[in-house]
């Protein structure tokens, strides 16, 4: 490379045909621009008329200008220039190997583009064909050979791809690396954080001994690292007031709470003060500096450190609250818990880590309901027992109890009270201190069981259990025999009370406090910007006792670990102090920021040059005449690339196919977030009879087992259909027979039920359907043709095993004046084949009707009306009728009302109330007008025809 | 280039939606016997009234039939019948047969389309009609109609004709850019042979509108000579002020023969450019 002032050039001879410009300049300024062609016929018409402006036969000065500018441009962009102001001193030094070394751990994050151009821009110095050496400071399993010969080009690709890890580096490592590799560079070239470490200072020593040692350091601006959550951020520098910003986040990134950091001058050490509530406390999973990239600057926060939420069930105010079990409880829990109090029903909708019942004897039934339902899902339910509880116990205990307390010493007793026995190996008390002066004076005694030991989590010292555990579904309930407060014991004085409190609910939750057993595996693991990713596959597991020592490396990079006692963290900035490297080698050369910079210029130069040449393209056109024409065409040509790269896809958080999402215990599960589909009972390919009766409404039949009955129900429909098309504006279509488990039920307004006189109980997936279809709004009309014995009312006993577990409303009898009896004629009765039969519907105002007009969805008679409604394909009726042709006419007026009433709603209900409603209307202003009272007609005529 | 055939039937389709031609031929100088009426009394095939007879009348002229009826003497008369002789010329210099960018035919088919349309509707109606220059005699029918086609097709190389041996209605298209002076040498000639003459000019709308900006090179069509303009945006109120000029004195010129001038730019309705014609053809039928 040659270099001329800060500049080194490329291929310097390009430069020579600089002297070509004058050449070009001068053909440029004698050429015009060549016009346009055009043919014109009456051309002749403008002979002898001289124009009155011509464009000079000479180029403009400014086109030839441009034009010139733009040809210097790019013969000095086909040198190409570097702009190197730190390359200038180093031409006279060794020509021979550089070793580039890099800071590639966390700390070089926040400053990683500089750290690269730094590097990048030392490729540019020197002697161009002298091999180039890496070395990077923070380990891999496969580290780069700092004895490995890169050629310059190769480099720059290698720096431009290498990132941050999340880990720290390691120099003496490096060093190591280096002096195995036996490789002896000629200068060295060192990108560096910065920042102290565990031997910055050491190893720039050990290089500048090596050889001419450039440093250029990039040490991180603002707040480097968190160092913990309970303690603060710590940056770099000591100089001047900084501030910062620490967010805390949820799993997927949104900021809960941001809390502001100030570092006052001379301070490295700030602290961030959060303000969270505790339903929000849960979702919290790291803090980081907002804005700062890097590793160091997130704190994973694990289920480990997270606060327990604990619900306190409220037994109501007491007189003496320092007397009160609540209190002790209360006390003991505030160190380590965020309490919530409520009743049972509020505590449990909270969802809390754990609730606690102090002496409840009975809990309601609804309730006792819900703290069953609640721990089966993996809530811990703690117990203290007390009066109340001797007294009365329930099931939600995990041993059966005496009905009575045992008191040890007083008066009347023998025995002396009771101190605690060491914890069982299998308790999770186990390791606990036993404090020697806790008396227990009284207890609840559980029934002597062979199970009873294995549930024992603590005992006295003569055996008897004081705390016992059992399993219920996915949680736990515990009982402590004796009370929280010291009414029985003195166990709530002692600092081991707290200690079993958290003990309890850890492990109510399925952890393990202060466990040391287990391996945790990699979960999400951070990269070296701070960007959570799942765990790459060198992340290797961790033994739950090596948290504390283990520093993040390639096999454990910082993230999150999940293992038998919830999920871990692994933070790159726990503990870390960083500085700055002070003191750096005299012979080591110090690069400043603007030093190590670097500008290619050959890509900016040629660009202009293109920028010029199409700048004088529109000229031309312009002074052909056709920028006019092209004009519209070319702004909107422009209009949509702009478009283009404004409208650029955003990655769609919706169309991630999953989630993650934080459970309570602090572990993160993956969810798929597809939309729930419900499907209809019928899927796949709509058969043909489905898309009949999705275009033609036409009413349906169950079929049944009796194949004669089937025919009768069909001739019946029939028989009503042809009534309805005749009579009204529905006109249904042929009926269907439909079977209750296959067909598509939803797409008929009426299912007739004709039962036969042996019928087997409807299966179940043929009941779930018929609960489908009403539920969504059909309507099941059930004719157990029973009506035919005299002196019995509709049996419906023989309905009850038929169709078990069907969602049947209450129900009553139809009463008069229903709208049932007016929907179209005028009714009395219901008649089929026999009359005076009651009918039977959904009770009115039913709150649970899914259809919101009161229409009934379940009608239930026996009169038989598909047989009087039967006729054949001649129309000639089929069955004889009780009371002859009067009542088959009936019959069939009420089949009429029946289909109007499940189709119509309550609109018809409505129009038998507007004569009286206009009635009323009408009374306010005729008051004085008219004398007579209104006389309301006896029967509410309506529009149907009579 | 349209196809002659498509011209045909288009020329054929204008012709129909035209009112028929009236062409009130003058009588007195008409000589061949043809199927047109005049409206008239005179020679002729069709009746035309009853007119008392009068002394001068000979005496088989008496249509005794009708006279029968009555106690006076009745003369039939039939309608006078003549035929005329139209002829056309179309220029085919270079610069006439020639289109403009978007536009759909050239002026030359423009014309010939313009000029089929009213000989296909005079040879209905039993003119004479023939291309002046053409070494055909005038012919009528429908053949009449295939020949003009031809003719103007093929057109007279260049040449300006020469006058016709008789006197004929003559309908000469063109767009008339040459000098008037040129003009009016040519027409003389002619004009004296024919009182009755029809100039039909048509024009490109790129040479109504001058639309060139900027540095143009104009060239004529045929290689007839170029101009290079430097910014050809000033030159449009020159160029329009030379064209309006160019037409009314062609008028003028038109007007002191005693001929009419139709102007038609192509693109805009071939309808009305043919009602125009035809309105100014039968004007000659008026005035006699």
């Amino acid at each position: 490379m040659t270099s001329l002032g800060p500049f080194l050039l490329g291929a310097p001879w390009a430069l020579a045909a600089l002297a070509a410009l004058p050449i070009i300049w001068w053909i440029l300024r004698a050429t015009p621009p060549a016009p346009r062609h055009a043919e014109l016929p009456s051309l002749q018409l403008l002979d002898g008329i001289e124009p009155q402006e011509e464009t000079p036969a000479r180029t403009p000065w400014w086109v030839w200008l441009i034009r010139t500018l733009a040809i210097a441009a790019a013969i000095l962009g086909l040198s190409q220039p570097v702009y190197a102001p730190g390359a200038q001193t180093e031409t006279v030094e060794g020509t021979g190997s550089l070793l580039i070394v890099v800071d590639n751990g966390w700390p070089s994050a926040p400053r990683w583009p500089d750290l690269v151009n730094a590097a990048t821009a030392t490729l540019d110095t020197g002697n161009r064909d002298a091999p180039v050496h890496l070395l990077l400071t923070a380990p891999q399993q496969f580290n780069p050979d700092p004895a490995e010969r890169i050629s310059r080009a190769d480099m720059g690709k290698r720096l431009t791809s290498l990132r941050p890890q999340a880990w720290a580096p390691d120099r003496s490592d490096a060093l190591r690396r280096l002096n195995d590799s036996g490789f002896k560079p000629d200068r060295i070239f060192w990108a560096s954080d910065g920042l102290q470490g565990k031997d910055g200072q050491a190893f720039a020593a050990e290089l500048s001994s090596f050889a001419p040692l450039t440093v250029y350091a990039a040490a991180p601006t603002g707040p480097v690292v968190i160092s913990g959550i309970r303690s603060h951020a710590r940056r770099a520098s000591t100089r001047g007031i900084a501030t910062g910003y620490v967010s805390a986040m949820t799993i997927d990134g949104s900021a809960l709470a941001t809390a502001p950091l100030e570092f006052a001058d001379g301070q490295t050490e700030a602290a961030a003060e959060f303000t969270i509530p505790a339903a929000a406390l849960a979702r919290v999973a790291r803090f980081s500096v907002t804005g700062q990239q890097g590793a160091g600057t997130v704190w994973l926060w694990d289920s480990a450190d997270r606060s327990r939420r604990v619900g306190l069930v409220d037994a109501g105010s007491t007189a003496q609250p320092l007397l009160s079990d609540m209190h002790y409880i209360r006390k003991a829990l505030e160190p380590f818990a965020t309490i919530s109090e409520g009743s049972i029903e509020n505590l449990v909708a909270a969802s809390p880590d754990a609730i606690i019942l102090s002496d409840i004897g009975q809990i309601l039934p609804q309730d006792a309901e819900l703290l069953h339902a609640w721990v089966e899902e993996g809530g811990a339910l703690i117990r203290f027992a007390g009066p109340r509880l001797a007294a009365q116990g329930d099931d939600l205990l995990p041993v059966a109890l005496r009905r009575s307390s045992r008191a040890l010493g007083g008066a009347l007793a023998w025995d002396e009270p009771q101190a605690m026995a060491a914890f069982p190996e299998t308790s999770p008390f186990a390791g606990l201190p036993i404090p020697g002066d806790v008396r227990i004076k009284q207890q609840v005694l559980a029934r002597p069981g062979p199970e009873l030991a294995s549930k024992t989590w603590a005992r006295l010292a003569d055996g008897s259990p004081l705390v016992t555990a059992d399993m219920r579904g996915d949680g736990t309930l515990i009982l402590f025999h004796t009370t929280a407060g010291p009414d029985w014991a003195d166990l709530a004085y002692s600092g081991t009370f707290s200690q079993m409190l958290r003990r309890s609910i850890a492990a109510g939750r399925g952890e393990s406090v202060g466990d040391a057993e287990g391996a945790y595996a990699p979960f999400l693991t951070l990269d070296g910007y701070g960007r959570l990713s799942a765990a790459g596959a060198n992340a290797a597991p961790l033994k739950a006792t090596d948290f504390a020592t283990t520093e993040p490396s390639e096999a454990h990079p910082p993230g999150l670990y999940r293992g038998p006692a919830g999920s871990r963290a692994l933070n790159a900035g726990a503990g870390k102090r960083p500085e700055l490297i002070a003191n750096w080698p005299i012979s080591a050369r110090l690069l400043g920021d603007a030093e190590a910079r670097s500008l290619r210029l050959a890509g900016p130069l040629l660009t202009l040059a293109a920028v010029l040449l199409a700048l004088d393209l529109f000229i031309a056109l312009f002074v052909a005449g056709r920028l006019r024409r092209f004009g519209k065409g070319a702004a909107m040509a422009c209009v949509v690339a702009g478009g283009a790269l404004v409208s650029v896809p955003t990655p769609d958080a919706a169309a991630q196919p999953f989630q993650y999402e934080l459970l309570p215990d602090g572990t993160y599960r993956r969810v798929d977030n597809n939309p729930q589909t419900i499907r209809l009972p019928s899927n796949g390919n709509a058969t043909q009879k489905e898309i009949d009766a999705a275009l033609e409404m036409r009413l349906a039949y169950v079929e049944t087992p009796d194949r004669s009955l089937n025919a009768r129900t069909r001739a019946g429909l029939f028989g009503l259909s042809n009534i309805l098309r005749l009579r009204t504006s529905v006109e249904p279509a042929d009926p269907h027979s439909v079977d209750l488990e296959a067909d598509a039920l939803e797409l008929y307004p009426l299912i007739y039920l004709n039962i036969p006189d042996s019928m087997p109980p409807l299966s179940d997936t043929a009941i779930a359907h018929l609960n489908t279809y009403l539920r969504s709004g059909g309507a099941l009309v059930i004719d157990t043709r029973a009506g035919g014995t005299i002196g019995t009312q509709t049996d419906v006993t023989r309905l009850e095993t038929l169709l078990e577990g069907l969602d049947a409303p209450p129900l009553q009898t139809v009463g008069e004046n229903h709208v049932l009896t007016r929907t179209f004629y005028l009714l009395d009765d219901f008649p089929g084949r026999y009359a005076q039969r009651n009918l039977w519907i959904e009770q009115a105002g039913d709150a649970s009707a899914p259809r919101g007009d009161g229409v009934s969805r379940l009608i239930i008679g026996d009169a038989d009306w598909a047989s009087a409604w039967a006729v054949d394909e001649q129309g000639r009726d089929l069955y004889s009728v009780d009371g002859g042709a009067q009542q088959r006419e009936m019959a069939r007026r009420f089949g009429v009302n029946l289909v109007m009433y499940v189709l119509t709603g309550n609109y018809k209900d409505d129009q038998v109330h507007i004569p009286a409603l206009l009635e009323r209307l009408g009374n306010g202003d005729e008051d004085q007008l008219d004398e007579s009272p209104v006389r309301l007609p006896t029967r509410i005529p309506d529009g149907g025809p009579q | 280039m349209t196809p002659a055939a498509d011209l045909r039937s288009e020329a054929e389709s204008l012709a129909r939606q035209l009112p028929g031609l009236n062409f009130k031929a003058e009588a007195s100088e008409a000589a061949h016997i043809g199927s047109a009426g005049r409206r008239r009394a005179g020679t002729g095939e069709h009746f035309w009234q009853y007119r008392r007879y009068a002394q001068e009348d000979a005496a088989d002229r008496v249509d005794w039939r009708r006279s029968a009826k009555g106690t006076e003497l009745f003369v039939r008369e039939t309608e006078l019948e003549t035929a005329r002789t139209v002829l056309f010329w179309s220029d085919d210099a270079p610069g006439f047969r020639w289109k403009g960018k978007g536009d759909l035919r050239t002026k030359a088919e423009e014309a010939q389309l313009l000029m089929l349309a009213i000989g296909i509707m005079m040879s209905k109606d039993g003119e004479r009609i023939g291309m002046l220059g053409a070494g055909r005699t005038a012919s009528f029918g429908k053949k009449a109609v295939a020949r003009l086609a031809e003719d103007l097709e093929r057109g007279t190389h260049g040449q300006f004709p020469s006058p016709p041996k008789s006197a004929a209605t003559i309908i000469l298209a063109s767009d008339f850019y040459a000098p008037l002076a040129e003009w009016q040498a040519r027409l003389a000639p002619l004009a004296a042979k024919c009182p009755e003459g029809v100039l039909l000019a048509i024009s490109a709308p790129i040479e109504e509108r001058f639309p060139f900006e900027g540095r143009t090179k104009l060239s004529r069509p045929g290689g007839e000579g170029d101009r290079i303009l430097g910014r050809a945006e000033t030159m449009r109120e020159a160029y329009l002020r030379r064209f309006a000029e160019q037409r009314d004195g062609l008028r003028r010129l038109a007007t002191q023969m005693g001929w009419r001038l139709v102007t038609h730019t192509v693109g805009t309705s071939s309808l009305e450019g043919a009602a125009r014609l035809k309105a100014q053809v039968e004007t000659f039928g008026a005035k006699a």
